[in-house]
């Protein structure tokens, strides 16, 4: 059966894998990608694994959940769903976005507006199962058959009714990690109907009801920042290691040695980073310590556990966890003593605790949190404390790669323009940017899902929409021997772009490097005797 | 009274209470998390690219600047011109316009015949065809037209919508049968009042007298056929309506003012923090292994049964 052509009937009854994906089948990319020989596979899950992890909606997974063995084990999982789809639509239980979603569930026209505007369900050349109403049409079938007062009759009347099995529940959970939460769909919806809600509220129920989610997001994400101190497994003692370690590195580059604040209690500004910054790209933190040491910011950053990690996967599948990680985060500022939290380049730990944590906070715990972007445009574009020349990324071409979290999501667009152009003169926006841009490929958590033939998807799909941008704002310099820059000013968003590019050989091809905002910061900085951007892929 | 009046005021109150439960039930919802979508209208000086209070340096010590005029503006353009799908979808919004233009003019046509009979109830003295300068006789005149000009675009733009879901193969693979049936229902509608010709004096008359008893509760007299088929297909479908997705002229305000505009912070001491503290009162019964407290408040600061292993 096509692709094309899969209808919710046949994602409840057809048995086996529903969906064979061929890349030969998605949009053309541009050359030189034009044909399949330079583009990445997604490679079949071996038979072993397709017997143990429930992988029958596309062949891929993303949550490696093992295949229930028995049928009393499916009956007992389709029973905790459904007793999960009820506490959804219960106040106590889902206060955090039952408004939302019951707006959602109630009101699509179906009109499809929101189906041209995700790059995923485009760029596959419209397999439907990837289409953003399909899976809200399933959840609203489930609610209306399942939760509504009067569901069953009128599912009948209406034709909308679904029977719930563990089949079509696993190719349903496995269907809400096909979306990267970029939330294009409900920015250009009529009626403002949200299906990239849909896919959150769906890992909610496995994740808060049945303990399903995936592993990167929930044991190696939430759990382990809880408990270890970092997302990373990196506790406190190896934090501090680490930062001596950045000390050196900080010194070997640029000539200058200076100590780093760490727990400076009555400091200004608590600054946390993603924490995989240290380890994936310890140039971004170093380039930070530079512009703020430089500057003379009273900052400090925090070694309890927690405390310097940003990341907050709770925001991506599960409320309570989301919760815990925020309110750790808030407890470690005031216990600092701090006047506010600044958020290094890290686009979903901005909006988690900016913007929806701003309904989690009461009393003291509300410590007032900014953007990196606003407080680095205030100390370098308004208050011009650092001495710049945009002539030494004179060799560079510079595109700017718009974190969903940062722009749609929280409206932060400008800053970071301005301290582009305050660096580079070789500035060019993709099309489209800022509010209406394309999603990395990595949202949701998929950057950091490494597990099995997932990162072969996200690669051939969910990254190709971006791919497609960086191919066509470089279209004309795309020789080697032009340095390109595409600068993302956020760590899962860079941990995306690194392995597409990768994956593509696009920095051995064509000459594209990925990169914070921050180091081109500092490599504009006019009393560094050498450039601070290292050429070399990393 | 004849079956049809009373057919009609069943179907008015079902509307009424339905919708208005549907708007009861929305708004009395607690606060949720901040969800908001961005380019935000009132956001002054910053909604033409999106931008936010978050561009503001320290923007919690300085006062907010909104602008209600760009919010209302929004509104009108998304109300009256279905902006968004003009952007969007265009090729949907050719036949959703005068759909919805048609709908908001058959709302007018009856307002202002519900007004002139009214008015002609209480000063009876022919306020039809008479008292020359009166609203109520450019509204008696002017209403036949508003009514043919609503009908015919209800009538197309119904089936404009009707056609494409039926070629179009994303509208197609998506639609279900309430979506055809909720389209054929609103065409019948308007089509029915083009029959019943109310640029006729007998038309109009009879419709008129119609809404005239109706909202003076006497007893009407019967209509022609095409009259009895459009009022019989306009109560069908105001019973209808608010069972459907389409009391979106309700919802799409929660949609936008209540989830996507909404970004007001939660300062210290305000209602917004009121709430939240009743919010994180609430028990909380999810049963994964990860999750304990009895409450909201004790889950966000406990560290969970399976953290609190080494």
């Amino acid at each position: 059966m096509s692709p094309r052509r899969i209808s919710i009937r046949d994602f409840c009854r057809k048995t086996g894998q529903l969906v064979e994906l061929d890349p030969g089948q998605f949009l053309p990319l541009p050359a030189p990608y034009d044909t399949l020989e330079f583009q990445p596979k997604i490679k079949p899950l071996s038979e072993d694994g397709k017997r143990k992890y429930e992988s029958d909606l596309d062949g891929v997974s993303a949550v490696k959940l093992p295949r229930p063995q028995t049928e009393d084990e499916k009956r007992v999982l389709v029973e905790k769903f459904l007793t999960g789809l009820r506490k959804l639509f219960e106040q106590e239980n889902n206060w955090t976005f039952m408004q939302p979603l019951f707006l959602t569930m109630e009101y699509c026209a179906r009109c499809q507006t929101c189906a041209s505007a995700c790059p995923i369900y485009t760029e596959s050349d419209g397999i439907e199962i990837y289409r953003p109403t399909f899976r809200a049409d399933i959840l609203r079938r489930l609610y209306r058959t399942y939760v509504k007062a009067s569901g069953r009759l009128t599912a009948v009347i209406t034709g909308n009714g679904i029977e719930a099995s563990w089949q079509m529940l696993a190719r349903l959970m496995e269907l809400s990690y096909r979306c990267t939460l970029c939330r294009r769909c409900a920015q250009t919806c009529p009626i403002g109907v949200d299906n990239g809600l849909v896919s959150r509220e769906l890992r909610k129920i496995f994740s808060q009801e049945l303990g399903i989610a995936a592993d990167s997001l929930h044991r190696q994400g939430t759990q382990l920042q809880l408990s270890a101190g970092s997302s990373t497994g990196m506790p406190p003692a190896a934090f501090l290691d680490n930062i001596e370690f950045l000390e050196d590195e900080v010194e070997e580059r640029t000539g200058r040695r200076f100590k780093w604040p760490i727990d400076k209690a009555g400091a200004d500004v608590l600054l946390i980073h993603n924490a995989g910054e240290f380890l994936a790209w310890p140039e971004n933190p170093e380039a930070f310590a530079i512009i703020l040491e430089a500057c003379g910011v009273s900052y400090t950053l925090s070694s309890e556990a927690v405390g310097y990690d940003s990341v907050n996967y709770g925001v991506w599948y599960d409320d309570v966890q989301f919760a815990r990680v925020a309110t750790r985060h808030a407890q470690i500022a005031k216990k600092l003593g701090v006047k506010k939290i600044v958020l290094g380049e890290c686009g979903h730990a901005h909006k988690a605790l900016t913007v929806v944590a701003d309904r989690v906070f009461t009393g003291d715990n509300n410590i007032p949190r900014e953007s990196s972007l606003t407080f680095l445009h205030q100390l370098i574009v308004k208050e011009q404390r650092l001495k710049l020349d945009p002539a030494r990324n004179d060799d560079i071409i510079t595109t700017l790669h718009d974190p969903c979290n940062m722009v749609r999501l929280m409206g932060i667009v400008q800053p970071q323009r301005d301290l582009l152009r305050a660096v580079s003169n070789n500035f060019r926006e993709m099309e489209p940017h800022g509010v209406e841009n394309y999603c990395c490929g990595g949202g949701s958590g998929f950057a950091i899902t490494q597990d099995l033939n997932f990162p072969d998807w996200r690669h051939s799909l969910s990254g190709r929409a971006k791919m497609r941008q960086i191919l066509d704002v470089f279209h004309d310099v795309l020789d080697p021997e032009t340095k390109k820059y595409v600068c993302a000013p956020c760590s899962n968003c860079k941990g995306a772009l690194r392995d597409l590019f990768a994956s593509y050989g696009l920095f051995d091809r064509c000459n594209v490097l990925y990169g914070g905002l921050v180091e081109l910061i500092v490599n504009a900085m006019v009393d560094l005797d050498r450039p601070y951007i290292e050429w070399d892929w990393h | 009274m004849t079956w049809l009046q009373i057919f009609m005021y069943i179907a008015f109150a079902v509307f009424a209470a339905g919708t208005a439960w549907k708007v009861y039930r929305i708004a009395r919802m607690p606060i949720h998390l901040r969800w908001d979508l961005y380019p935000i209208p009132h956001e002054k000086g910053r909604a033409h690219y999106g931008g936010s209070y978050y561009e503001e340096f320290e923007w919690w010590t300085k006062p907010r600047e909104t602008s209600r005029l760009n919010e209302l503006w929004a509104m009108a353009k998304e109300i009256f011109f279905i902006q968004s799908l003009y952007h969007h979808n265009r090729s949907l919004w050719i036949w959703s316009f005068p759909f919805h233009l048609g709908l908001y003019l058959l709302v007018g046509f009856l307002l202002a015949l519900a007004t002139v009979a009214l008015a002609g109830t209480l000063a009876p003295e022919q306020v039809i065809y008479s008292s020359a300068g009166s609203i109520f006789v450019f509204l008696a005149a002017a209403s036949p037209y508003i009514g043919t000009v609503g009908a015919l675009f209800l009538t197309v733009g119904s089936l404009g919508l009707l056609v494409s879901r039926l070629i179009n193969r994303d509208l197609r693979s998506a639609s279900g049968r309430t979506d055809y049936f909720n389209l054929m229902l609103l065409g019948a509608v308007g089509a029915s009042l083009m029959v019943t010709d109310i640029r006729s004096r007998a038309g109009f008359l009879d419709i008129y007298f119609f809404i005239r008893h109706l909202v003076t509760l006497s007893p009407a007299q019967p209509l022609a056929p095409a009259a009895t088929a459009h009022v019989l297909l306009a109560g069908i479908f105001l019973l209808w309506l608010p069972m459907t997705h389409m009391t979106h002229f309700v919802g799409k305000y929660f949609t936008y003012h209540r989830v996507r505009w909404e970004d007001h912070p939660n300062l210290r001491g305000s209602k917004i923090e009121s709430a939240l503290n009743r919010s994180l009162g609430y028990p909380i019964t999810w049963s994964a292994p990860h999750i304990s407290g009895k409450t909201w408040a004790d889950a966000a600061s406990a560290p969970g049964r399976e953290e609190e292993k080494p």
